[in-house]
């Protein structure tokens, strides 16, 4: 798989409008539809090598994601975008766009910026619904005048149809690597570079995967286990976590499936296509309005999944994820479910040795319940 | 000088010692009304607390400013610790850790004995977006309904279309408090608590103006301390009563010729939430140098529309339209060019020489614009700045040595 860098290097060759996005869950199909190619400037840890343009503008404090996207956008933001959305999310994004606006104005340039603020209380009530429905009119205006086009609404059907068809692949991909007939690590790289290819080719790019795949040989884990945080943790993890026997038969990653786990209906009307996507979206630390569906939606999915181990990589600084720990280390627990909890800094992919040694001894204690639980039914 | 005023200190006269009496009688009281049966709320802090003067018997308690009250009496570091016991992250906010420390150890090594336990929690999320979950914490401990205010961040000036989205959703949360306390919402008694509201709220401007002269009739750290009540009394009598007697009483020491910091050489602003754990010792050390940190962005945009420093008043009409409109009375909701606009104000209003930016972790909306904030006040104004690394209510995150440092090097900088 080609890296961030090379990919928008691609696409720009290939005379693509692109729109560096932020946070996880942009209006794509509505760029989408004004023939624009957004971007989602996410996990860019492994091709972001030096932070020197952002640590001149962000403390070490603040998340490993905010400050790569940073040095991207103010290091090579004006060779590779055509313009940046953002929307609220956590404090740390939220203060981003004057950030990177002043950056990019210390050096002489300038990219347009898109906002979007996505209600933070269920949007069900009328004031919530007519507050994101009349922002994202306005937010067709600001695009029809950056495009020269006008909305259409067959086009932004068309654009939804082909995200779901996105999301739906994206859930087979996820299908074959939690019965073992494809890597995990493979798997979220392929779901991860969804932020960096065009929307068709990353369809196309999972057909052929899929096909690959489904004739495999369904794996034998020896614990079946969930993954939980904003991203999957580094390969070099993954690749131990493989090693140990621990099968990723879950996930509840914000880049992975919180991005594409709700598929709203196809819709000409983006008023209404937006309202449902964010009401019923996926349940997300950072979607304000599913917080309480979330802890129940995840002891579910451990359950039907026969979760043994849930694994928590919690990204460095990140207070959003960080809160909701305890609790569903407790209810899980609960369940007999038991947690690893592992945090991953900017730096701790250069040493992941420490991390290796806390996942072997997981394993090691879920295979030593695994076999007491199996002698105690044989002994029944 | 009164033997009672310590130099770059606090102030022991009649206002000083009328504040802690204020904050005692405060904190018995939520407590004395709650045990009788009074509907509690839980609040964040720029939650509008006058609309609660509506009801019959509803009180409202304010985890911030307990955390701070906490920080303030030395008792950060024991609760932050057995919120840390409980699971929760060193790095989370500070404020978060110890009210959490509290409230799950039955508000034990609390001054306050923590807060009673609420009916209803109501947070909001322009202030401080992560409050959000910090509050949930509690919500699903104890499966106590949370309401959630949006207000929209302000990148400009509040929009028509954000103030009427802010006043749909006061009337929610107007008809969730009818609902679950029984009580019927009186708009004249809310109107007389916002007209309340905006007078202490002039009166408290009234006492900032001091540090207009020169030398300064106030310290930062005064009205660090002295902010506490618009917590906790906030749209009351008592509040006007109290901050015109501060006021008053700053105004005649002026007149006296007394002042915190009589050889003041260097005028200072603070930039960031106060560092609770250090007023005495940081207001003292810096009077030694003849420094006085007279503004602070913490305290002068209280009151205030986004980016101003004049008071926001209230025309006698409609209460809810006046709190709807100043919902964003704190910096934190502010863009960067907000605060560079009331930054440079109270530069210019108060002949400030240098600034003190506290990069504070445990509040990254307060603090990931400093840097570039910075670079604006120091380039574009002429200012001499310094950051310095700061914890505003966990201790353990502080080295006094390493920010003295830097704030003897800002004097050095102002001298040069």
């Amino acid at each position: 798989m080609k890296g961030f860098l090379d990919s928008l290097a691609d696409l720009k060759s290939q005379g693509h409008t692109l729109v560096g996005c932020f946070p996880l869950y942009p209006p794509l199909e509505l760029l989408h539809s004004f023939g624009l190619t957004p971007v989602v400037l996410w996990g860019l840890r492994q091709d972001i090598t030096r932070l020197t343009r952002s640590d001149r503008h962000l403390q070490p404090y603040a998340c490993g994601v905010a400050r790569c996207l940073s040095e991207f956008v103010l290091s090579q933001g004006g060779e590779f975008l055509d313009a940046i959305f953002m929307y609220n999310a956590c404090d740390t994004l939220r203060n981003l766009p004057e950030i990177l606006q002043s950056g990019l104005e210390q050096d002489g340039s300038s990219l347009p910026l898109f906002r979007l603020h996505i209600p933070a209380v269920p949007i069900n009530p009328p004031s919530a619904s007519n507050y994101l429905e009349d922002q994202i009119w306005e937010l067709t205006k600001e695009l029809k005048k950056f495009t020269g086009r006008s909305f259409s609404g067959p086009a932004f059907q068309n654009s939804t149809v082909l995200y779901n068809q996105q999301r739906r692949l994206i859930g087979e991909l996820e299908h074959l690597a939690a019965t073992g007939r494809l890597g995990f690590a493979d798997c979220a790289d392929i779901v991860l570079s969804a932020g960096r290819m065009s929307v068709s080719d990353h369809i196309a790019l999972m057909e052929r995967t899929i096909r690959d795949a489904a004739n495999r040989t369904p794996g034998e884990p020896a614990a079946r286990i969930m993954l939980s945080g904003i991203l999957p943790p580094p390969a070099a993890l993954l690749d131990v976590m493989e090693q140990a026997g621990l099968m990723v038969v879950a996930n509840d990653l914000a880049a992975m499936r919180r991005s594409y786990g709700y598929l709203p209906a196809a819709s000409s009307d983006p008023g209404a296509y937006y309202e449902d996507l964010y009401s019923n979206h996926h349940p997300c630390t950072t979607i304000l309005p599913s917080a309480d569906r979330r802890l129940e939606h995840i002891m579910k999915t451990a359950r039907e999944n026969t979760v043994q181990g849930f694994i928590f990589v919690g990204e460095k600084f990140c207070e959003y994820e960080h809160f909701e720990i305890p609790i569903i280390t407790q209810m899980l627990a609960a369940e007999g479910v038991r947690t690893l909890e592992m945090e991953i800094g900017i730096d701790d992919t250069l040493n992941l040795d420490a991390h290796r040694t806390r996942i072997e001894a997981f394993a090691e204690m879920l295979r030593q319940e695994t076999g007491r639980s199996r002698r105690d039914k044989d002994a029944v | 000088m009164p033997s009672d005023h310590i130099q770059g200190g606090f102030r022991k006269n009649t206002s000083g010692k009328r504040l802690s009496t204020m904050i005692m009688n405060d904190y018995l009281d939520l407590h004395r009304r709650a045990s009788e049966g009074a509907f509690v709320v839980w609040i964040a802090i720029i939650v509008p607390a006058e609309l609660f003067s509506g009801f019959e018997n509803v009180v409202y308690g304010v985890p911030e400013s307990h955390a701070a009250l906490c920080a303030g009496k030395g008792a950060g570091p024991v609760l932050c610790e057995k919120a840390e016991g409980f699971g929760y992250s060193t790095d989370l906010c500070s404020y978060a850790r110890i009210d959490i420390g509290t409230a799950f150890d039955g508000g034990k090594d609390s001054p306050t004995f923590g807060l009673p336990r609420p009916d209803l929690i109501i947070s909001n999320n322009n202030n401080c977006s992560l409050l959000v979950k910090w509050f949930d914490v509690y919500h699903r401990a104890w499966g106590v309904p949370h309401l959630v205010l949006d207000i929209p961040f302000c990148y400009e000036n509040q929009k028509d279309r954000d103030f009427r989205y802010i006043m749909d959703q006061f009337g929610t949360l107007i008809s969730t408090i009818e609902e679950m306390s029984g009580q019927r919402f009186d708009r004249d008694k809310a109107r007389e608590s916002v007209r309340l509201s905006s007078e202490a709220m002039k009166e408290w401007k009234r006492f900032l103006g001091f540090a207009a002269h020169r030398p300064s009739g106030i310290t930062a750290f005064d009205s660090f301390v002295q902010m506490a009540p618009i917590l906790t009394s906030r749209g009351t009598q008592r509040l006007v009563d109290h901050y015109r007697l501060l006021a008053d009483e700053t105004e005649e020491q002026v007149k006296n010729g007394i002042f915190p910091v009589p050889d003041e050489k260097y005028r200072l602003l603070w930039d960031n939430i106060a560092p609770w754990h250090q007023l005495r010792k940081m207001s003292g050390r810096l009077a030694g140098l003849g420094a006085n940190i007279t503004s602070a962005s913490y305290t002068y945009c209280i009151g205030a529309l986004e980016g101003e420093y004049d008071p926001y008043e209230f025309d006698g009409n409609d209460p809810l339209a006046w709190l709807a409109r100043l919902q964003n009375f704190s910096v934190c909701p502010h863009g960067l060019n907000l605060r560079r606009k009331a930054m440079k104000e109270v530069i210019e209003r108060n002949a400030i020489d240098g600034v003190v930016f506290a990069s504070n972790r445990s509040c990254k909306v307060y603090s990931l614009m400093q840097m570039d904030q910075m670079r604006y006040i120091r380039e574009e104004l002429g200012i001499p700045c310094v950051m310095i690394d700061v914890d505003h209510a966990d201790v353990r995150k502080y080295s006094e040595e390493a920010a003295f440092t830097r704030l003897e090097a800002l004097l050095e900088m102002i001298d040069a």
